[in-house]
């Protein structure tokens, strides 16, 4: 009895979680212009019309630059400070982990008004290097997270083993440690990649129309104008490829682990 | 040979984007709200002045809306408990096969960002949506129960958001407590409740305190969820503060309001330390 209802409960959660993406999956096939349920007819207009808007697709393109760049600098400023992290002395460490981590702790809504304002005055406010800055900045912890974690299941003894066969540091680094950490890496990537290109709360904030993401776009057309389906075809896709993504990352994590 | 030296370098880049671009802005933020701007123009003015804390605590307007968003904050929290702390469980103690799919749907959300999850919601939630039309379909009503637009709807949004901030706290400190802890109570004939009130809830105080922390930190200062969900009827703190600064463009006061989310944050993080050094998570 006990046992069925912490079962029960559990399904219920995970059915609230991933629920409303769900409906939004389902919703998108529906052929009418309102979704209402129970659905009428199944259709992929609302898909046709996605690939046809030259207005979606241009913001879609802004979010996917600013993701690849942001994704960049986190993977790359991540990997290097976990590795730094990972070979400092307790005492700061403690305290440099803190600083690294302190977008993950701190609200970014907070963070967004205040960056407004210093962006207006530095005359980079909806520009696409301040955006792509932020972006950066507050997904670095996400990949100093993942990073510090592969890089402590890697055996240190490797590396200098290299070392001590006569491979220069920067050799021995690229050649052992760089391969075992690609797994971690590439899941770095993909949290970093999809968390700046579903951001709404801080481009809402600093994203001006010159460099308009398709987040922020559709933020202002839900407050405004209701839901265009063509938004849940498109969603639908981010979907998609976000559990594709996931799906390879897995795989890819599997077979490094086997190798 | 000599072992790989500290490499602090590495670090260099790392902390200094997040301390300039993440860190600063915050100190910058408390100077801020201390300034005015004057009356019809968009000019700020460098002064030291409480004025803009004075029109928060004067103003019912934001007075009720602090209350309506403390109220949802706790709310989601104890929704969030109720509902994560048995999940929690079923995770650490009987998935075995679930359990990596399991946790990471509850990274989904996470990764999908605030604003999919609330086109989902919206069309279960709406007039015509999937709650509203199954209840229509089984006979259970006649008209539509309005969610959409009311703190109810709200509630249920923010909940689903930040579930898994209550659920992934839960799990990390409940995966240390050794299952022979349980068995030793039962063994001594303590009945399953109570195992749970006397043994699984204090050991786990520590997460519960943390998710507990997590989800009310979020729900206060969360606005794109409320004010979707809210139809722009029921305005939350965040959103007051996103109106001042996006559309009023009265940042000095935007800064004041984000200051009062960021000091209530710190009481709250003040007392939960507080508690801690009592003691009063005592096993």
């Amino acid at each position: 009895m006990r046992r069925v209802l912490l079962g029960g409960v559990t399904a219920l959660v995970v059915l609230f979680t991933v629920a409303p993406l769900i409906v939004l999956v389902f919703s998108s096939f529906d052929d009418g212009k309102f979704f209402r349920f129970p659905p009428r007819e199944f259709s992929m207009r609302w898909f046709e019309a996605a690939f046809a808007s030259v207005e979606y697709r241009s913001s879609l393109l802004n979010s996917a630059v600013v993701a690849v760049v942001a994704t960049l600098i986190s993977v790359v400023l991540g990997t290097a400070a976990a590795l730094g992290l990972q070979r400092t002395a307790l005492r700061s460490r403690a305290a440099l982990e803190m600083v690294l981590l302190a977008p993950l702790t701190l609200p970014l809504v907070i963070w967004a008004i205040a960056l407004l304002q210093i962006y207006s005055w530095l005359g980079v406010g909806g520009t696409f290097w301040g955006l792509a800055l932020a972006h950066a900045t507050f997904t670095l912890p996400f990949s100093v997270r993942v990073m510090l974690a592969t890089l402590s299941a890697i055996e240190p003894g490797l590396e200098l083993a290299a070392r001590s066969l006569g491979a220069r540091p920067w050799r021995a680094f690229a050649r052992i440690t760089l391969p075992l950490a690609l797994p971690g890496i590439a899941t770095s990537a993909a949290l970093s990649f999809f968390i700046s290109f579903n951001d709404v709360i801080v481009s809402t904030f600093i994203a001006g129309s010159s460099w308009m993401t398709f987040p922020v776009r559709l933020y202002s057309q839900l407050r405004g104008q209701g839901i265009d389906p063509t938004t849940l075809a498109i969603g639908t896709m981010i979907i998609a490829s976000i559990l594709i993504v996931v799906a390879l990352t897995e795989l890819f994590n599997r077979k490094a682990s086997r190798a | 040979m000599k072992r790989p030296g500290p490499k602090h370098y590495l670090l260099a880049p790392g902390v200094l984007l997040v301390s300039c671009v993440f860190l600063a802005p915050f100190l910058l933020l408390v100077v801020l709200s201390f300034w005015t701007q004057p009356e019809g123009t968009l000019l700020v003015e460098p002064s030291l002045t409480v004025e803009n804390y004075l029109r928060i605590f004067s103003d019912p307007y934001y007075l009720r809306g602090l209350a309506r968003t403390i109220w949802l904050s706790f709310a989601t929290v104890f929704f969030s408990l109720l509902l994560g702390f048995p999940a929690a469980y079923w995770i650490v103690r009987r998935a075995v096969r679930l359990r990596r799919i399991v946790m990471a749907l509850m990274l989904l959300p996470m990764v999908c960002g605030a604003l999919l999850p609330t086109l989902g919601l919206v069309n279960i939630l709406s007039p015509l949506g999937i709650i509203n039309g199954s209840l229509k379909q089984l006979g259970l009503i006649d008209r539509s129960i309005p969610l959409l637009g009311t703190q109810t709807g709200i509630l249920i949004g923010l909940i689903q958001a930040f579930l898994p901030l209550m659920v992934l706290p839960l799990v990390a400190v409940m995966e240390r407590l050794p299952l022979a802890l349980e068995e030793a109570a039962m063994s001594l004939g303590a009945r399953p409740p109570q195992v749970w009130w006397r043994v699984v809830m204090p050991l786990a105080a520590p997460g519960i305190v943390a998710g507990s922390v997590l989800v009310f930190c979020a729900a206060l200062t969360s606005f794109v969820t409320p004010q979707i969900l809210g139809q722009g009827k029921i305005a939350t703190f965040a959103a007051m503060t996103w109106q001042q600064a996006s559309l009023v463009l009265d940042w000095p006061f935007a800064s004041a309001l984000a200051m009062v989310m960021l000091l209530i944050m710190a009481a709250l993080a003040c007392m939960v330390l507080g508690f801690r050094r009592l003691n009063w998570v005592r096993p």
